[in-house]
């Protein structure tokens, strides 16, 4: 293999055009593929758990009970306080070296990586839905309960179709910075998309895998934007 | 007898008196129009009567029920029964924005589960028409002018077949061109013979429809009486002066 390598200090990165070829493209797609995979499964698990769960600790915050309101705003802070990549780090690589229990913390880094996005991004979400119950008039509330609504029938059929409307734009925002954030995954070993378009980076000296992978996150947003688009429209009320 | 009647209630902010021990009645078939300067007192007096506000002292009863009897809440589960005799409407409409028209009639009665649907349906079907908006049946709240979403709002509140009908300044939030159309629904009960609690800046309509105004000052009733005595000849300097401000 003949190449020309201008070296400018650092890895040396060339476009030639054996590696703008179809051939390449079939060779180096497949693996790439399989990490966009996992890519698009870890972001699939880590949005179904949080939201649910982020509105559960909504929900806990706004609780009567003191202690619990308590524990829910400080997890929340200390998830939106701390970077996710030491998060990450920690539940991978910090859990297992906890003396005594460590030896059974020992997760699939996949897992693990699944269960750490999941725990992170739902504190993001429960401060999105806060946010969306702040923006009720109050005069929703008390429609209701002059027409005899009970608290948790106002609370289904009244308010809470009105948060998720109001924390739709905000969802939407934060579900393509997770598919982003699935990067991360890199950090703690998971192969994922960027670790296949950087291993082929390296090994065959050509830039080109990036863009690949540039584009399939592209691609990948751009399908989840239109998704929330049309969801927004969907629920227009208009 | 009376079907309301308040009896030295009162009320405060920490130590703001908002009501001074006020007493009222209202009659079956009674169009009261309430009025009297800003912050007076005449909204917190209204919401006390749907236990929107939470009163310190006195009493409401409401036909055979107390709703509180000196001082004293009925038991909780009693409240709701007794407030559901009264109907109220807001200055802001208060519509639930993410439900059309037809679902804002028909939300609380579905939910409270006295009528069947089909019942229920031919309610709103008829409200709708009584207010000129069968046409707008799904339109949602965001696409109706505000005379139109008053006008569902009264429909809305019509809905539970209240005996009693509060209205909180239901008009100071339209443009003046969009009054007439929600007036003229008021009027239409008051025709009717709804009986009516309506605190109004609309000295006109007032005069009109009402055959009784309260006047309200500093958390008291200072004056009441028929609006052609107490619009055109009140007794007190504070009335006159404030009938002279409101007129002009
Ligand atoms: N939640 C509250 N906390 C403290 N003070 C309040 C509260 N609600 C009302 N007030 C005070 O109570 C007094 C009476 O208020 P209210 O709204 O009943 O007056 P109003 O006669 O309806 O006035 P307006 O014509 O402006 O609607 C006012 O001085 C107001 O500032
Ligand atoms: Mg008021």
């Amino acid at each position: 293999m003949k190449q020309n390598r201008i070296s400018f200090g650092n890895p040396v990165l060339f476009v030639e055009e054996q590696f703008m070829s179809a051939d390449y493209f079939k060779t180096i797609i497949v693996p790439m593929l399989q990490g966009a995979e996992t890519t698009i499964l870890l972001f699939l698990i880590a949005i179904a758990v949080s939201i649910p769960l982020g509105f559960l600790l909504t929900l806990a915050v706004r609780s009567k009970f003191k202690p619990l309101s308590l524990l829910c705003q400080g997890y929340i802070h200390l998830m939106r306080g701390t970077p996710l990549l030491l998060q990450l780090l920690f539940i991978c690589f910090g859990l297992p070296l906890i003396p005594g229990i460590g030896q059974y913390l020992v997760l699939d880094r996949f897992v693990a990586a699944a269960l750490g996005f999941t725990l992170n991004y739902a504190a993001y979400f429960a401060e999105i839905f806060r946010g969306g119950l702040l923006a009720i008039d109050k005069g929703q509330y008390e429609a209701s309960k002059v027409l005899g609504l009970s608290r948790w029938q106002t609370t289904r059929k009244i308010i809470l179709p009105q948060m998720f409307r109001i924390a739709l734009p905000a969802v939407a925002n934060e579900s393509v910075t997770l598919v982003k954030d699935t990067a991360l995954l890199y950090a703690v070993a998971v192969p994922e998309l960027l670790h296949f378009a950087e291993t082929a980076v390296n090994r065959d000296f050509t830039i080109m895998p990036f863009f690949y992978a540039g584009v399939i996150y592209l691609i990948i947003t751009f399908v989840l934007s239109m998704f929330f688009r049309w969801l927004e429209r969907r629920f227009k009320f208009e | 007898m009376a079907i309301i009647e308040v009896s030295n209630l009162k009320k405060s902010y920490g130590n703001l008196d908002v009501l001074k021990q006020i007493t009222f009645e209202v009659n079956k078939k009674d169009v009261v129009a309430v009025i009297g300067p800003s912050g007076s007192g005449k909204s917190t007096m209204l919401r006390s009567l749907v236990h929107l506000e939470e009163i310190d002292g006195g009493s409401i009863r409401v036909a055979d029920d107390y709703l509180v009897k000196d001082g004293v809440y009925s038991k909780p589960q009693d409240l709701k029964k007794i407030t559901s005799r009264m109907g109220m409407v807001f200055q802001h409409f208060n519509l639930f924005p993410h439900l059309t028209v037809t679902e804002n009639l028909e939300v609380a009665p579905r939910m409270l589960k006295r009528e069947s649907p089909v019942a229920i349906r031919h309610r709103s079907t008829e409200l709708l028409k009584k207010i000129g908006l069968t046409n707008r049946a799904d339109a949602y709240p965001a696409n109706l002018s505000g005379g139109q979403k008053q006008r569902v709002a009264i429909a809305r509140a019509l809905m539970l077949n209240p005996e009693i009908l509060l209205f909180d300044e239901p008009t100071s939030a339209l443009d003046p061109e969009l009054t007439g159309e929600v007036l003229k629904v008021m009027k239409d009960l008051a025709e009717e013979h709804m009986t009516m609690v309506i605190v109004t800046h609309e000295m006109g309509f007032a005069k009109d429809v009402a055959n009784r105004v309260l006047f309200m000052d500093n958390g008291q009733i200072i004056e009441s009486g028929h609006p052609d005595d107490l619009l055109t000849n009140p007794q007190h300097d504070r009335t006159r002066a404030f009938l002279n401000r409101s007129f002009n």
